[in-house]
């Protein structure tokens, strides 16, 4: 599952990064492409803003075949409150803009990628190539809240793996 | 007295008023920069180290924390801007704000509370000491 996972994000953050370079976050002093894991970043209050934020929510293993199905569920958060130099007023065009970046992102094809094990990888050492693939249907796109001004929208997108023999 | 005496002589006023307030050391845990291009680091397969810069003197605005069923503890700590500009002078920050968010915490004693928010209190324009918003851990809620 966590090698689904780590794939699914690695795929998602190129894509996107791709398709908007200039949609950055700075992390521990470091800028990143603005795409991020909260499970696997340091526990914090402060909510990033025009950035994606993926929570791992739903699980359902589906152990019938040989190789177990393994169907999860990934919430993509993002809101903005818009330019400061614009006094917000663009905010609904941002996200209207994110909105079309996700949903160009896991449009595109193919709807797979190779999966990969990242746990021994590292600088200058490529992640290893595993047997199956990863699959994610199309998202689903939650309804807008503002709260204080600030536009937010959950996405919700079914990534789909099966589990190898002796994978965790 | 020009301002800007004025606001160092603010600062050092509350440094000794902290001091006078049983002033304590506590400190400020920070992780170490991210390592650039690593994506180990962004599927928290390798995590950062931490280093402890002390801060003194501070003090806790209320002795008691604010305590509500099921709600993580909250306290406020006052912080000496000498002590804060010291840090953010030494590693380079472009503001005190800014070394507060990328903070883990703070330690006191051998408890790591998270910072909730932060404010400052000015004199002069200059900040003469800084309130955090501390929260403890969720694992401590009863």
């Amino acid at each position: 599952m966590q090698n689904a996972k780590d794939t699914f994000y690695v795929m998602l953050q190129g894509r996107l990064a791709a398709l908007n370079p200039s949609r950055t976050i700075v992390v521990r002093g470091v800028v990143r492409p603005g795409t991020l894991v909260d499970e696997n970043e340091l526990p914090t209050g402060s909510i990033p803003v025009d950035v994606f934020r993926m929570e791992w929510t739903g699980l359902q293993i589906n152990s019938g075949a040989s190789l177990p199905l393994v169907t999860m569920e990934c919430s993509i958060a993002y809101c903005t409150d818009g330019s400061s130099g614009d006094g917000g007023m663009d905010r609904g065009r941002l996200l209207a803009g994110m909105d079309a970046e996700l949903a160009s992102a896991l449009g595109a094809e193919p709807h797979t990628v190779q999966k990969m094990n990242y746990s021994a990888a590292g600088t200058g050492v490529a992640p290893i190539a595993m047997g199956t693939n990863v699959f994610c249907a199309d998202p689903t796109s939650g309804a807008v809240t503002s709260v204080d001004g600030r536009l937010a929208r959950t996405s919700t997108v079914q990534v789909f793996a099966y589990q190898e023999v002796g994978e965790l | 007295m020009s301002d800007l005496s004025g606001s160092s002589a603010a600062a050092r006023a509350t440094d000794v008023l902290l001091r006078a307030m049983g002033g304590r050391k506590v400190m400020l845990r920070m992780p170490t920069p991210a390592v650039p291009a690593d994506v180990t680091e962004q599927l928290g397969i390798a995590t950062p180290t931490f280093q402890d810069l002390p801060l003194a003197p501070v003090v806790y605005r209320k002795a008691r924390a604010t305590l509500a069923a099921d709600v993580a503890a909250k306290c406020e700590l006052l912080v000496s801007v000498t002590a804060v500009e010291a840090i953010v002078g030494s590693l380079a920050f472009a503001s005190a704000s800014v070394l507060f968010a990328a903070a883990y915490g703070v330690l006191c004693g051998n408890e790591l509370l998270e910072i909730v928010a932060t404010s400052e209190e000015q004199a002069f324009g200059r900040p003469y000491v800084y309130r955090l918003l501390l929260r403890v851990p969720l694992t401590q809620v009863v």
